[in-house]
C-alpha cells in the first residue's frame, strides 16, 4: 500500500470554550482532488489553517509522505511543499502580475514572465504577467494566485472556496485546470460547502459537522441531498413552492440609469433600468464587482442623484434619486448590505443598540430620547423570530458569526414591515440551515404583499426565491427573464456578456 | 541651604497633612526655623538672563547666611491662577518671604501679602506698595545710556536696533536713554525698535533680530530676552550685540559689546537683614548704579578707547548723581518737547514712561 | 498580534469590571515606575507621592484648589467628548477657550463700571456663543469643502491667540496698566459667586457638573448622541441608516466650542479676574487628555478631570515642598497617561497563551 502524501490522526483545536477541530482523521493520496465539506463554522477553515502552518494544534498527528512534521508557519509549509490560495485574496492592486510574484518567488523578472506563460498554457491559467492587477478579473486574479502556488512546485495546493467568487463559466474553467494538475500528480484539497461542484470534479470528500468528521466518502456514489444531510446533520428542508401571485403596483422603478461613482476604481453604470412590482420577488444575478455595489448604494440612498435627476428614481410611487437613506426608509424602504459588519451593523455596539441604528422609527426613540425598555423588547423578539444564536442582546454585534448576524441584520429590517425591501447578498457566508431560514422569510415577504429585491452570485438561489432575474454584468442590466422560462445557462450566458442586445 | 527637600521637609509636610496646614508658621517659630525665602519666576532659570540673575542675587543671601535661610526657588510658573495658587502654598508651607518675580504675579502677590502681614514681598517691576510689599525695579537706563555710547561709537551704518519684548515704561525708558546716550556721541544716529510682545519665544526673537539687521542695523540692543536668541544671530551674522541682567559673552566672543548686568544680591541681602530684623518696610525701589544693582561689564575691545573714557568718566558721574540720563532738553518722536533745557525727569516720569525720544524711528504701540 | 506566544484577542463585550480596575492599576503602575526615578534623582520618593498625589485629597486648602482647577478641564472635555465619539476631532478648543473668554470679557471692558447681579450669568453666556462661533469656521470649512477639521480647529486656535494678542496690546489694554498687555481688572460683578467660603471655588464648578449631567442625557439617552457614536465607530452604518453627517460635523464642534467658550468665559470672571495673555494655558489641549482618559464616557470624564487636576496641583505641591523639577512632574504625567493607555486595551481585549507545536 504506498504512503499517502497527507495523513492527519486525532487533531484537535480549541479557541476558548470553542472546539474548532476535535479529533480530526484525514488522508489524502497522491493525485487526488479531496473536498473538504462542511457547513460555514464546522471547522473547515481551522483545519486548513492547521495544515498550512497558521495556527498550531492543540493536539494530533499530521505526516507529511510518512513522516510526522508540525509546521509552524506558512513558510514552513511551503518548504515540505504545501501551498494555499484563499478566498481573499492577497494580491497589490497597483502592482502587475509578474511585480506580484516576485514578492514571493526569487528570480530575474524575464525569467518569471516565461514560467507564467509556460505554467499558463499547460494548465489553462493564461493571464498577462504585464497586466496591472487592478484590471484583472475575479477569475484572472484567482490564475495569478494558482500560479503563485505553483511556482515553488508544490505536492498539494490547498484551494478555500475557490469557487465562490467565480462566474459559472470559470469554474469550468477552474475545474479543467484542477484536472491537469491531479493528472500531473499535484493533490488538491478543494474546501466547499457547494455539492454539486464537489460531485463534479472531486474522488474524495472528508464531511465535518461541528468540528468532528461526520463522514469519508467519494462523493461521485452519493447524491446532492446524502451529501448535505451528512452536512448538517438533518434532512435539508426545503422551500415551500413558489405560489402563483398578481404583482401589485410599482415599488421601485429604474429608467435607464447612467451613473459614474466617485471611486476611480469603480463599475460606471451605463442605462440601468429595472421595474419591480409589490407583491414579486425580483433578482439582480451577476459576479460581484459589475456594478453590484454602485447599484446596491443607489438604490439605497446612500448615494443621491442631483434635484434635476430625482425621477430617474421611483420609489412607492415618489421620484427618491434625491432622497437620502432616511428619507427612503421614511417611504417604507428597508434595506440589507452586503457588508455586515461596520455597515449593516456596528462592530463595537451591542445587538440592542444596533437594533436601534434603523429600527428607531419603530418607536423606540420618543421625544428624541432613546425607549431602552422598548429597544430591548424589539431586539428580544429579533433573537427569538430569526433565531439569532447569541448570549443575549447585549453582546457586541463584532462578536457574532457571520450567519447569526446576518439573520439579526434581515429580522430587524423585516421587523420594520417594509413595503419594498432590498437585500444585497442575503446568504453570503450563511450556513445553509440559516440561509434556507432567509430565503423561506423572503418568500414570506413576498407572499404578505412586499416588493423584495434580491442581489446575489449564487444563481441557485435566485432560481428558488426570485420570480424574474436580471443579469448585471460590467455596469449593464440585461432585460428581465421570468426564472420559470429560463435554465440556468442563460444566466450563465448574460454573465459573461454573451447576450448583448435585447432592449432592457 | 538651598536643598528644597530633606527630612525635616518630609516631616514638615507630613505634619502639616496631619495637624492642617494653619498650625504650621507656630511650629517653624517654635522650632527656630531658618527665615523661608521663595523665588517665583516665569520662565526656566537657565544659565543667563532675567530669571538667572534673580537666582544668583539668592544664592549672594546663602553666602551671608547659610542655615538661616531656606531657599525656594520655583521657574517656569505661568502668570495668572496657577501662580496664585503657587504663591499661596509657599506662604503656607510656612516661608515669610516673597520675590515675585515678574510683574504679572502684581494682583496675586498682593493679595498674599494682604492675608499675610508677616510676610515681606519683593515684587519685580510693579507699581503697587503696601506695608509689607516693596515693588523693586533696576535703572536700566543708566546702563543703556552708556552702551548706547558705545554703540554709536562701533556703528557703521548709523542705524541701531532693538529686539524688545513689552511696550512697557521699564523697556521704553530703557530705549531712550540708549537713544540719547548713542546722540551723545553721534546726533544723528537712528534707534528702529520691533516689539515681539513675549518674555521667551527665541524663534520670534531671532527672526525679530534678522529683519532690523536686514534693514541695515548694525548694533542690536536685545531688549528682554531670557534667552541668547538674539545674541547668537547677531555674533553669527557680524553685527555688535549687547543685553540686560546677565552675561552672555560665551554665546558672542567677538561681537559682544557689553552686559548692562544686574546684581540683585546688595537688595535681597538689605530687604534679608531688615525682615530679620522686623523693620521691612514697603516702599519703592528703584535701583541703579549708585546702589551697586547696576553693573556695566565685558566692555568691548572694538570701542575706540576716547569714547571708552568718556563712557567711564559718564558712569562715575551717573553713579555719584552728578549727572542724570534724562536731562533736558529731550525731544519726543513727535516732535513735541519733553524737557525743556536743564530741566531733569523725575522718577515718576520714568517708570511711566510711554513715549519715545526723537531718533527712535519706529512708532510706539499704542 | 502576537508576540513570544501571546496574543490579545477581542472579548464578546468590553468588561466592565476592568474599565473600573484599569486606572488604578495605571497609577499604580506608574508610581512604580517614577519611584525608580526619584530614587536616582536621590529625591524621597515617600515625600515626592505624598506631596503629589496625597496632599492635594487630604487638605482641604489644596483640594478646593483641585477643585478650581478641574473646572474648565471638566467642562471643555465633556464637550469635545461628543466630538471625539462622532470621530469630529476638536483639537481646537484652545482657541474656543480663548474666545469664550474674550466675548465675557467685553462686558466689563466696555462697562467697566457695569453692575448687577445679572452681569456674570450674561458674560458666561457671551462666551459659551463665542466659542460656539469660533467653532462654525471650522464647522462650515468641513462640511462645505471637506477640509480636516483637524487642522482648521488647530489654526484656529492660533488665530484666537494672536486676536487676544491684538486686543491686549491694542484696544482692550488697560489705559491705567502701564501698556502692560492686559485688560482692566474686573468689578465684583464680574466676577464669578465664590460658593466654597475660604476657598477660590466658584459657580463655575456648579455649570460644569450640570454640564457634566446635560452631557450624559445627550450621549447615553438621546438619539442624537446615539447618532453621533454610530458616526465615530462605524461612518458607513451611519451611512447606511441615513444619518447625516454633517449634522454631526455641526453638532459635534458646537458643542466642543459651547463648552470650552463657557470654560474660558468662567476662567476670565473666576479665578483670573481680568483679560490676560496667560489666560491660553493650555486647558484646551489638556482636556483632549481628560476625554480620552475618560473613556469618552461623562462619568469617566468627571473621574478623570478630577485625576488630571489632582496631578496638575499635586505636581505644583511636588515642586514647591519636595523640590522636584518641574520636568519630573511632566514625566510622572506622562508616565501616567502611557500606563493607561496600556491597561485600557485590557478592557477591550484580553491576553491568550499561544500553545507551543503540538502536544501529541
Amino acid at each position: 500500500m504506498p504512503v499517502p502524501l497527507l495523513s492527519i490522526r486525532g487533531l484537535s483545536k480549541s479557541y476558548g470554550a470553542v472546539h474548532a477541530n476535535r479529533g480530526i482523521d484525514l488522508t489524502v493520496e497522491k493525485g487526488s482532488i479531496h473536498a473538504i465539506l462542511g457547513e460555514n463554522g464546522a471547522g473547515k477553515s481551522t483545519l486548513m489553517k492547521l495544515i498550512y502552518g497558521v495556527e498550531s494544534p492543540d493536539a494530533g498527528q499530521v505526516s507529511w509522505q510518512g513522516k510526522p512534521v508540525r509546521p509552524t508557519s506558512p513558510a514552513e509549509a511551503r518548504k515540505l511543499g504545501i501551498g494555499m490560495v484563499f478566498q481573499h485574496f492577497s494580491l497589490f492592486e497597483t502592482l502587475t502580475v509578474v511585480e506580484n510574484i516576485s514578492l514571493i518567488v526569487p528570480g530575474r523578472t524575464a525569467a518569471l514572465v516565461t514560467r507564467i506563460r509556460d505554467l499558463g498554457r499547460e494548465y489553462g491559467l493564461e493571464v498577462d504577467p504585464r497586466a496591472h492587477v487592478h484590471s484583472l478579473s475575479v477569475g484572472e486574479r484567482q490564475r495569478v494566485e494558482i500560479i503563485r502556488c505553483l511556482m515553488t512546485d508544490p505536492d498539494l495546493l490547498i484551494l478555500d472556496e475557490p469557487t465562490s467568487v467565480l462566474p459559472q463559466q470559470s469554474v469550468a474553467r477552474l475545474f479543467d485546470t484542477l484536472r491537469r494538475l491531479r493528472d500531473r500528480g499535484v493533490s488538491i484539497l478543494f474546501i466547499s460547502h457547494k455539492l454539486e461542484e464537489i460531485r463534479a470534479i472531486c474522488d474524495h470528500a472528508t464531511i465535518l459537522r461541528d468540528g468532528a468528521v461526520t463522514g469519508t466518502v467519494d462523493p461521485r456514489d452519493h447524491d446532492a441531498t446524502d451529501l448535505a444531510t451528512m452536512m448538517i446533520g438533518r434532512d435539508m428542508p426545503a422551500l415551500p413552492p413558489a405560489t402563483a401571485h398578481k404583482p401589485g403596483k410599482v415599488a421601485l422603478e429604474l429608467a435607464g440609469l447612467d451613473h459614474t461613482p466617485d471611486d476611480p476604481f469603480g463599475q460606471p453604470l451605463s442605462k440601468v433600468a429595472l421595474r419591480l412590482h409589490q407583491g414579486e420577488v425580483l433578482g439582480i444575478a451577476g459576479v460581484s464587482g459589475n456594478g453590484q455595489a454602485e447599484l446596491a448604494r443607489l438604490i439605497s440612498g446612500e448615494v443621491t442623484l442631483p434635484d434635476h435627476r430625482a425621477a430617474e428614481v421611483l420609489m412607492l410611487g415618489q421620484a427618491a434619486g434625491d432622497l437620502g437613506a432616511a428619507a427612503r426608509r421614511a417611504l417604507g424602504f428597508a434595506f440589507v448590505p452586503e457588508e455586515r459588519l461596520g455597515r449593516g451593523a456596528v462592530p463595537e455596539m451591542s445587538l440592542a443598540d444596533n437594533t436601534l441604528l434603523t429600527a428607531h422609527r419603530a418607536g423606540l426613540v420618543r421625544r428624541g430620547m432613546i425607549d431602552r425598555a422598548r429597544e430591548a423588547q424589539f431586539t428580544a423578539t429579533c433573537i427569538r423570530d430569526f433565531d439569532v444564536r447569541t448570549p443575549g442582546p447585549r453582546t457586541e454585534a463584532g462578536a457574532l458569526s457571520g450567519g447569526n448576524l446576518q439573520k439579526f441584520i434581515v429580522g430587524r429590517e423585516i421587523m420594520l414591515a417594509p413595503r419594498l425591501l432590498f437585500v444585497s447578498q442575503p446568504t453570503w457566508g450563511v450556513d445553509i440551515g440559516a440561509a434556507t431560514a432567509i430565503r423561506r422569510r423572503l418568500v414570506a415577504m413576498r407572499d404578505a404583499g412586499a416588493a423584495v429585491l434580491i442581489i446575489s452570485e449564487e444563481i441557485e438561489e435566485l432560481f428558488e426565491i426570485c420570480d424574474r432575474v436580471q443579469v448585471l454584468n460590467a455596469g449593464r442590466l440585461s432585460p428581465s427573464m421570468k426564472v420559470r422560462d429560463i435554465r440556468v445557462e442563460d444566466v450563465g450566458r448574460h454573465m459573461i456578456g454573451a447576450a448583448e442586445g435585447g432592449a432592457a | 541651604m538651598t536643598s528644597t527637600l530633606n527630612r525635616r521637609g518630609f516631616l514638615q509636610t507630613t505634619a502639616a497633612a496631619a495637624l492642617g496646614a494653619g498650625l504650621m508658621p507656630a511650629l517653624a517659630r517654635a522650632q527656630g526655623e531658618p527665615l523661608g525665602i521663595a523665588l517665583v519666576v516665569p520662565s526656566p532659570f537657565g544659565d543667563v538672563g532675567w530669571s538667572h540673575a534673580l537666582a544668583m542675587g539668592l544664592d549672594q543671601v546663602v553666602a551671608e547666611y547659610g542655615d538661616r535661610v531656606k531657599i525656594t526657588k520655583l521657574e517656569n510658573i505661568p502668570e495668572g491662577p496657577d501662580a496664585d495658587r503657587i504663591m499661596n502654598k509657599v506662604v503656607a508651607d510656612g516661608n515669610k518671604m516673597l520675590i515675585a518675580g515678574s510683574f504679572g504675579y502684581q494682583n496675586g502677590a498682593m493679595q498674599v501679602a494682604r492675608r499675610n502681614p508677616d510676610l515681606s514681598v519683593l515684587h519685580a517691576s510693579g507699581f503697587m506698595v503696601a506695608p509689607n510689599f516693596t515693588p523693586f525695579a533696576a535703572r536700566n537706563y543708566q546702563g543703556t545710556y552708556l552702551m548706547g555710547m558705545a554703540a554709536a561709537a562701533v556703528s557703521k551704518t548709523g542705524k541701531l536696533g532693538s529686539v524688545s519684548a513689552f511696550a512697557i515704561p521699564e523697556l521704553v525708558s530703557s530705549i531712550n536713554a540708549f537713544t540719547l546716550g548713542a546722540q551723545a556721541i553721534n546726533p544723528d544716529i537712528q534707534v528702529a525698535v520691533v516689539w515681539v510682545n513675549t518674555w521667551f519665544d527665541p524663534a520670534k526673537e531671532q527672526e525679530a533680530a534678522r529683519a532690523l539687521l536686514a534693514q541695515g542695523c548694525d548694533v542690536i540692543y536685545s531688549n528682554g530676552q531670557d534667552t541668547p536668541s538674539v545674541v547668537s544671530i547677531c555674533e553669527e551674522t557680524g553685527a555688535y550685540v549687547f543685553n540686560l541682567n546677565s552675561s552672555m559673552l560665551k554665546y558672542a566672543p567677538t561681537k559682544y559689546l557689553g552686559c548692562v548686568a544686574t546684581d540683585w544680591a546688595p537688595f535681597f541681602l538689605q530687604s534679608v537683614k531688615a525682615h530679620l530684623e522686623g523693620d521691612f518696610e514697603g516702599h519703592t525701589a528703584y535701583l541703579g548704579l549708585a546702589e551697586g544693582v547696576i553693573q556695566p561689564m565685558d566692555w568691548n575691545a572694538d570701542i575706540p578707547s576716547e569714547v571708552m573714557t568718556r563712557i567711564t568718566e559718564t558712569q562715575a558721574q551717573l553713579t555719584d548723581g552728578s549727572m542724570h540720563v534724562f536731562t533736558g532738553p529731550i525731544a519726543r518722536q513727535d516732535g513735541g518737547e519733553a524737557a525743556a533745557e536743564g530741566v531733569i525727569l523725575g522718577d515718576e516720569d520714568i517708570v511711566s514712561m510711554d513715549w519715545h525720544v526723537a531718533g527712535v524711528t519706529t512708532p510706539l504701540p499704542s | 498580534m502576537n508576540l513570544a506566544g501571546y496574543r490579545l484577542a477581542r472579548r464578546d463585550k468590553a468588561s466592565r469590571k476592568l474599565a473600573v480596575v484599569a486606572p488604578v492599576v495605571a497609577l499604580l503602575l506608574s508610581i512604580a515606575l517614577n519611584f525608580a526615578l526619584y530614587m536616582a534623582m536621590g529625591k524621597n520618593p515617600v515625600a515626592v507621592f505624598q506631596a503629589m498625589l496625597i496632599e492635594p485629597v487630604i487638605s482641604w486648602p489644596a483640594f478646593s484648589e483641585v477643585l478650581l482647577k478641574m473646572t474648565p478641564l471638566l467642562l471643555i472635555a465633556q464637550g469635545l467628548a461628543a466630538g471625539f465619539r462622532a470621530k469630529v476631532i476638536n483639537i481646537g478648543a484652545e482657541g474656543q477657550f480663548i474666545l469664550g473668554a474674550i466675548f465675557a470679557s467685553a462686558v466689563p471692558v466696555w462697562f467697566p463700571q457695569i453692575s448687577g447681579l445679572w452681569v456674570w450669568p450674561l458674560m458666561i453666556v457671551l462666551g459659551g456663543i463665542g466659542g460656539m462661533l469660533w467653532a462654525v469656521v471650522p464647522a462650515i470649512w468641513r462640511v462645505r469643502l471637506n477640509a480636516s477639521e483637524i487642522l482648521v480647529t488647530l489654526m484656529m486656535s492660533l488665530i484666537a491667540a494672536q486676536l487676544l494678542n491684538f486686543l491686549l496690546v491694542g484696544p482692550w489694554k488697560d489705559p491705567m496698566g502701564f501698556n502692560f498687555p492686559q485688560s482692566v481688572i474686573f468689578p465684583l460683578d464680574a466676577t464669578l459667586p465664590l460658593i466654597l467660603p475660604g476657598t477660590r471655588v466658584n459657580v463655575a464648578l456648579a455649570i460644569a457638573l450640570i454640564w457634566s449631567v446635560a452631557c450624559w442625557v445627550y450621549l447615553q439617552r438621546s438619539f442624537q448622541g446615539y447618532q453621533l457614536m454610530v458616526g465615530g465607530l462605524a461612518p458607513q452604518a451611519a451611512g447606511y441608516a441615513g444619518y447625516s453627517q454633517s449634522r454631526a460635523v455641526w453638532m459635534s464642534l458646537l458643542i466642543g466650542g459651547l463648552a470650552a467658550g463657557l470654560a474660558g468665559a468662567s476662567e476670565v470672571a473666576g479665578p483670573v479676574g481680568q483679560l490676560q495673555r496667560s489666560i491660553a494655558s493650555g486647558y484646551g489641549y489638556s482636556a483632549i487628555i481628560v476625554a480620552y482618559l475618560g473613556g469618552l464616557h461623562p462619568v469617566g470624564i468627571v473621574f478623570s478631570s478630577l485625576l488630571i487636576a489632582i496631578l496638575y496641583i499635586g505636581g505644583d505641591n511636588a515642586m514647591v515642598s519636595a523640590g522636584l523639577p518641574v520636568a519630573a512632574v511632566r514625566v510622572f504625567q506622562g508616565s501616567l497617561l502611557v500606563c493607561y493607555l496600556a491597561a485600557i486595551t485590557l478592557v477591550r481585549y484580553r491576553v491568550i497563551r499561544e500553545p507551543k507545536g503540538i502536544r501529541a
